[in-house]
């Protein structure tokens, strides 16, 4: 209930975060009147939608109270193997699915080695990226796939219009639809929250949590695959570095909706990444180099979380020590 | 006559429009171990937190050997004298005993990059074991030592700086089995011929009876008694009466009429799980409630969690209504129809940033969606409302997230769950821990509602409240169900059975 | 009676404690010596003193950048902007120079750019309590920017190396001055983590905060400088790799992530198993420096190396874990 827009606290900082909305598409219009033409607006929908469908998974982790350091390694694996599949000959439903499934299996990996065997969630994904970055390297050994890009259709995806926004924007808008609902209104959602807010209580109440906490790392690699689909579509290649760029834009998207609309969900994301991409839109619009875009969502997402941290903290303050399994932490207390 | 070792005057504190405490005055002789008594939100544990440094007081005196000071913060406490052990001390685990009691003060100089002398710090620990002689090898890590190891380090840590007079216990043996307990009051005892005086706070009476030489009861933000723990005894005087401020009569609820008993709801025989406990058995009936006494360390922990499906069964069985059932987790208990209402709520009964209705539904996830998974909000809502109502929910507000209620009702949050998972047995433990006195009354009475349709498990280490409030009782002791054949015991041989571990003859 | 007792426990304070398994303690010193012979054996060329000296100059820069992570990391938090930080000092060294100053004052302004990054990470972890991944991936993320932004998107020429390549490039017969220093420096170190309240108080913050801040030592000052540290020695290791390599790189930080997070993590499966600490770290940069020499030697490719790098780390993280959970359980509460 406390989730749903009609209540006096949520819908508060949804006015606010509005607000912040018009104000900086103002200044930005003031500044560039471009930002406002519906080609930028077309261009700033697309480009949000490979960040947001990032960090859709991402939400699901953070809400469990993880961390995934893995699905931008995860992304550019599975780019490689869509795109050898494609220049194999291999038509569109059965390159993408494959993909889609390296990033289920690798989320999985992740999933039981954090959940069942209780390692730490940061350092391993660390290490699972990793071994995800390098294995994107073996299909060509490095070298750049491009082969029936043109002829398979994955371009398509970019290019294709649906009421005049771009396929992945629809897309997009859709996912977190259907995602919105699942997390608010079945009790799979509920059964996520549960999990992540008292482990305890869930596990007392019967919800089956490392299942959820699994299920939750699994979305995460399979949301980065989606994202990096669109990175594929738009490039037309398969590069070995394809997903790299994923995980900044996600944190940012995840963590400044927290902080901006109180607490971790599907909305504040959604919110979180437009305001992101709108803000990096602007910038570049107003000649700001690529190279500063990094540093410029770096320092929103530290803005936001400074100015709004006291959620925050509460949300992640058991996240601690990560070396240590957790009843190491218990021992301390008499 | 020497001065006390601490005075304190005409202590008020006001937090906002509340008075917190109003013209408090205490005194704390030399040597001395007194008890402090009051249920929560009575001032106890404000006076104690303006004593040691954390509060600062708005009016009154505070005297420390005849010489009045002023605390601003922790630090100053220590300085003049006052220490303070939390119930939960923070101790490094990995850390030895001695490493623990020294921290902070290793070096000559305090600082950053001092020298560490191991060698002198166990010299210093044995000139501190010296002045309090107590059995305990300090070379062991924190990790490696049980509860009342932890509790006595803390208390060697707050001692170590040579010049405490006052020591604040706050809680101490909550986490104690009673062997535990012996040594701690051991330890005291050498405390006491120290010269060291102890403020003692417990909720626990009989300790209070055992160790203390006087005490004072905390009611409303005042003191209202204050005598030797002689006299109390000599006047057969109640402190739980003392700390309500009314007779305790009416706490308990009635117990069970013969005829209202009716069938078996829950049969177990010869439970057994390898060193926790073993061959419990008992017949569960509706209408009645039944009472497990177990202190710390009995097993009785244990055996609720086993009947709840979260800890594996070796042998023996469980049935409901007649049917056999083996849960190994509680997803499947759940299934079967037993519900724990769980000892530490906060921690493992409720989601708390949620509302009401997600916490209630959340053990029923089935019945509060449909086929696909979605959730029927509108019948939560009303389930919700219902069950609100019935339980008296104050206030009955379901939107709120339930960190915003009181203990009790947090409880009763947590009842509603079970009886939204239509529970047919409910197992209760420690149903009342941090429950005002007050609001006790209301959860025994719900209990007793509670077993007119299903079965109902109370198990706690108060043995009052499980003589009081069950129908039949037995006691847990080792792991060992000590129960005579009639199942009725007078409340002096329940206490003797978990306290022993033997059935006396009264 | 009393008197007993007290000479009893005294006695047990002087009783000697057996050491912790020494094998448990020291595996991966022997690793490394076991990799040594491995590869000498197919490669000889891998002990050649050129290749010794190649092998210590790498390991040395290596270990000046994550001699502040370890203690950051032994102290329970995480820094992911290390990396990054490297880079900036990096940058700004290669910046200045190529702006015409000398080697002195653009040496000081790489390393204090370091310092400034890391007290701005201690600021937002150690003052304002801000979850430490959050905040370095935002921080890491500007000063990658930053470092990027002064080279324009491309690196920078370094037309003398100075004083600071002597450094880096003499040797001592097969040993690089370089790495004498570290070493000194190293030793150092190893004196203020064991014999000094310094790396005591750390360990004591990683288990508990609230302990260790009750004892009147302040956690937040600790951490403090723990950050500046750890970024000034990142930001000095991009400085002398500006020498070592005559060229500012601004994406010189990202294949020192992930070593640099192995090494120090896998280092806590040593002397204290599960505590990163100071002589883990260097034995671990050893195996990782010779795992590289001995496997380009070999022929591998570089992905192959780090697939077999984050293996090694999952490894590692997997082992230490069992390791902390077994001792804790063989010694649980009564």
């Amino acid at each position: 209930m406390t989730r749903s827009l009609v209540l006096p606290a949520g819908s508060g900082r949804f006015i606010a975060f509005l607000l912040l909305v018009v104000v900086v598409a103002t200044a930005f219009t003031l500044a560039e009147p471009r930002f406002l033409s519906t080609q930028n607006i077309s261009a700033v929908t697309r480009h949000m939608a490979a960040n947001g469908l990032a960090a859709l998974g991402l939400t699901l982790v953070v809400i469990v109270r993880k961390f995934d350091l893995s699905f931008a390694g995860t992304a550019c694996f599975a780019a490689m193997t869509i795109g050898y599949l494609i220049a194999l000959g291999q038509p569109l439903w059965i390159s993408i699915p494959a993909g889609i499934l390296v990033g289920a299996v690798i989320g999985a990996f992740n999933g039981v080695a954090i959940s069942y065997f209780r390692l730490p969630d940061i350092v391993t994904t660390i290490a699972t990226g990793s071994i995800a970055a390098g294995l994107a390297f073996v299909y060509s050994n490095g070298r750049t796939i491009f082969q029936n890009f043109m002829t398979s259709g994955i371009l398509d995806l970019n290019d294709a219009r649906v009421f005049g926004y771009s396929l992945s924007f629809v897309f997009l808008l859709g996912l977190y639809a259907v995602a919105w609902f699942f997390m608010h209104r079945t009790r799979y959602g509920a059964s996520f929250y549960a999990t992540g807010e008292n482990p305890v209580a869930a596990y007392y109440s019967g919800v089956p949590i490392k299942h959820y906490t699994m299920l939750a790392f699994v979305a995460c690699g399979m949301t980065s695959v989606f994202a990096v689909l669109l990175i594929l579509a738009e490039s037309g290649t398969a590069d070995t570095n394809e997903g790299a760029n994923l995980l900044m834009p996600a944190y940012a998207g995840v963590f400044l909706g927290t902080a901006l609309l109180g607490r971790t969900s599907v909305l504040a994301t959604l919110a979180g990444t437009f305001l992101i991409t709108m803000l990096l839109d602007g910038f570049s619009l107003l000649g700001i180099p690529f190279y500063y875009s990094d540093g410029v969502v770096s320092a929103i997402l530290l803005a936001g979380v400074v100015f709004f941290d006291a959620r925050l903290r509460d949300l992640l303050g058991d996240i601690g020590t990560y070396l240590q399994p957790r009843s190491a932490k218990k021992e301390t207390r008499a | 006559m020497a001065a006390p070792a601490l005075r304190a005057r005409a202590i008020s504190k006001r937090f906002g429009p509340v008075n917190a405490l109003s013209d408090v005055d205490f005194v704390l002789e030399t040597g001395e171990v007194h008890a402090l008594l009051g249920v929560n939100g009575a001032g106890k544990s404000t006076f104690i937190k303006i004593l040691s440094g954390i509060y600062r007081k708005d009016e009154g005196v505070i005297e420390v050997g005849g010489e009045a000071i002023d605390c601003r913060d922790p630090k100053d406490a220590i300085r003049h004298g006052i220490a303070t052990v939390q119930q939960h001390p923070e101790l490094v685990a990995d850390f030895s005993g001695y490493e623990n009691i020294f921290l902070g003060r290793e070096a000559m100089r305090p600082g950053l990059f001092s020298r560490i002398e191991r060698g002198d710090l166990s010299k210093r620990a044995g000139a501190l074991l010296k002045r309090f002689p107590v059995d305990i090898d300090l070379s062991k890590t924190i990790a490696e030592m049980s509860a009342v190891e932890r509790e006595i380090v803390a208390i060697l840590q707050a001692l170590a700086g040579d010049h405490i007079r006052v020591l604040i216990l706050d809680e101490p043996t909550s986490t104690l089995t009673e062997v535990e307990k012996t040594i701690l009051f051991r330890l005291i005892d050498t405390l006491r011929q120290g010269g060291i005086s102890v403020l003692y706070i417990t909720h626990r009476l009989e300790e209070v009876m055992e160790i203390a030489d006087r005490l004072s009861v905390f009611r409303g933000g005042r003191m209202v008694a204050s005598m030797l723990v002689d006299e109390v005894r000599a006047r057969n005087l109640s402190l739980a009466e003392l700390m309500l401020g009314e007779t305790l009569d009416h706490v308990f609820p009635p117990k069970a009429e013969p005829d209202a008993i009716g069938e078996e709801v829950l049969v177990v025989r010869d439970l057994t799980a390898g060193n926790s406990f073993a061959n419990i058995g008992f017949a569960l009936r509706r209408g009645e409630i039944l009472g497990i006494f177990g202190l710390v360390g009995s097993g009785a922990d244990e055996f609720a969690k086993a009947l709840f499906g979260a800890i594996p069964v070796e042998s023996g069985s469980i049935a409901i209504r007649g049917r056999p059932i083996a849960p190994r987790s509680p997803r499947e208990a759940l299934k079967e129809g037993i519900f724990l209402v769980p000892g530490d709520r906060r921690v493992e009964g409720l989601a708390l940033t949620e509302t009401s209705v997600f916490n209630i539904t959340l053990a029923n996830l089935k019945r509060a969606s449909s086929a696909a998974g979605i959730l029927k909000r509108t019948g939560n809502r009303r389930a919700s409302t219902e069950f609100a109502t019935r339980l008296a929910l104050s206030p009955p507000n379901l939107s709120m997230p339930v960190s915003g209620f009181s203990g009790g009702n947090q409880q009763k949050i947590v009842v509603a769950k079970g009886l939204f998972a239509e529970a047919d047995v409910y197992i209760f433990v420690e149903p009342t821990v941090g429950v005002d006195i007050g609001a006790r009354a209301k959860l025994y009475g719900l209990m007793r509602e509670l077993s007119r349709s299903a079965g109902v498990i109370v198990m706690s280490s108060d043995c009052d409240e499980v003589h009081g409030i069950a129908d039949r009782t037995f006691a847990l002791y080792k792991g060992r169900q000590i129960s005579p054949p009639d199942g009725l015991q007078t409340r002096n041989r329940l206490l003797m059975a978990g306290i022993m571990g033997e059935l006396s003859r009264d | 009676m009393t008197d007993v007792i007290a000479h009893r426990s005294v006695a047990r304070l002087d009783a000697h404690r057996p050491k912790k398994g020494l094998v448990s303690r020291y595996w991966l010193l022997v690793t490394l010596v076991f990799m040594v012979a491995v590869f000498a054996f197919l490669r000889p060329q891998l002990v050649d003193s050129s290749n010794i000296a190649t092998i210590l100059r790498s390991s040395a820069l290596t270990a000046i950048m994550i001699l502040g992570l370890t203690w950051v990391i032994a102290a329970g938090k995480i820094d992911v902007s290390f990396m990054h930080v490297a880079a900036l000092g990096n940058m700004t060294t290669a910046y200045l120079l190529a702006g015409g100053h000398g080697w002195l004052v653009a040496g000081l302004a790489g390393v204090s750019v370091g310092a400034i990054a890391g007290f701005f990470n201690g600021l937002f972890v150690a003052v304002m309590r801000i979850q430490p991944l959050i905040v370095t991936i935002a921080t890491g993320g500007i000063c990658a920017s930053i470092a990027a932004a002064l080279g324009k998107g491309t690196s920078i020429r370094i037309a003398d190396p100075g004083p600071l390549g002597d450094l880096i490039f003499t040797n001592i017969g097969p040993v690089p001055v370089i790495a004498i220093a570290v070493a000194v420096l190293y030793a150092a170190s190893w004196y203020a983590q064991e014999k000094l309240t310094f790396g005591h108080y750390i360990f004591a913050t990683a288990q508990s905060e609230a302990a260790v801040d009750q004892a009147g030592v302040s956690v937040r000052n600790l951490l403090m400088v723990l950050f500046v540290f750890s970024g000034v020695m990142s930001a000095l290791a991009g400085v002398l790799l500006a020498a070592s390599l005559s060229s500012g790189q601004p994406m010189i930080g990202s294949s020192y992530f992930i070593d640099g997070l192995t090494a120090v993590l896998l280092g806590g499966m040593m002397v204290r198993i599960g505590k990163p600490n100071v002589l883990g770290t260097t034995t671990a940069i050893l195996i990782l420096a010779v795992l590289v020499s001995g496997s380009a030697l070999l022929g591998w490719a570089d992905y192959q190396r780090q697939i077999i790098k984050g293996i090694l780390l999952l490894i590692g993280v997997a082992v230490a874990m069992r390791a902390v959970r077994t001792h804790h359980s063989q010694h649980p509460e009564a």
